[in-house]
């Protein structure tokens, strides 16, 4: 079963963080590690980072079918920082993956408990959708 | 340069587009195929995956002892992904038009729906942390 492990932040939150240099590496280096894992396990599909919100833009077709770009977004709107597609036996073993990457630690060392959305990859639309 | 299209909306959207008829969802998503098989003939093609409904998503955090701690509950103006397309493309313009490709998919009654499509370039590996 192939779950999306979803990394979610808030515009305010977003940037590069300004932790101390020892802590920041600390951080990548459990995130790294958890990857190194998951592709030994064989359960790692992909794991992505996204550049910062200042860089997104939103996108619709106007009415010719040219797209009209937009970079403002409410304050409110949580972004995708970063994802794991993982494929695993059950979903419980996709929550304790997802609790792993939640408690990469943080500033002083101090897991960020951070909350990661799980939802199961359908590999394209839902059946009851087509 | 890769970039991510990635397709947002909240329960009561997703409940509207079960609303739609068969022809209309039929249409809709013979265009995704479309764009998708256009892009795999260009070389632009990365991925792409569709998501389970909001209400199979959960929210893990890691707690102190590191077992995880699921919450399925969101608030009702809560974004979530429905899917999204990887892209590898020469231009931002070009993951643009893509996207408005992808917005301009037709609805009900055959009228394009003009979602917003949020774009995003994936994180330098050089300032990617995960």
């Amino acid at each position: 079963m192939k779950y999306m492990l979803m990394m979610n932040t808030m515009r305010a939150e977003a940037g590069v963080p300004t932790w101390p240099r020892a802590d920041l590496q600390a951080h990548i280096a459990y995130m790294h590690n958890l990857n190194r894992e998951l592709r030994q396990s064989g359960e790692l599909v992909s794991a992505e980072g996204l550049s910062f919100p200042d860089r997104a833009r939103l996108v619709q077709a106007g009415r010719d079918g040219a797209p009209i770009t937009d970079g403002i977004f409410p304050e409110s709107k949580e972004f995708l920082a970063g994802f794991w597609i993982v494929d695993v036996e059950s979903p419980e073993r996709a929550y304790a993956i997802a609790a792993r990457a939640s408690a990469a630690p943080g500033a002083g060392g101090a897991p960020l408990n951070m909350q990661i959305e799980v939802r199961p990859v359908m590999g394209g639309p839902p059946p009851e959708m087509l | 340069m890769k970039y991510i299209l990635l397709m947002s909306s909240t329960q009561a959207g997703v409940t509207g587009y079960h609303t739609w008829t068969q022809s209309d969802r039929d249409k809709h998503m013979q265009t995704l195929r479309t764009v998708i098989e256009e892009l795999k003939g260009t070389g632009e093609f990365v991925a792409t995956e569709g998501l389970a409904q909001p209400k199979d998503a959960k929210v893990v955090r890691g707690e102190k002892n590191g077992l995880p701690v699921t919450d399925g509950i969101f608030p009702e103006s809560k974004e979530f992904l429905l899917g999204y397309w990887i892209l590898d493309v020469a231009t931002a313009e070009r993951a643009y038009a893509i996207a408005g490709r992808i917005s301009a998919a037709p609805g009900p009654g055959g009228v394009p729906t003009n979602m917003p499509i949020e774009v995003r370039q994936f994180a330098d590996r050089a300032t990617n942390a995960h």
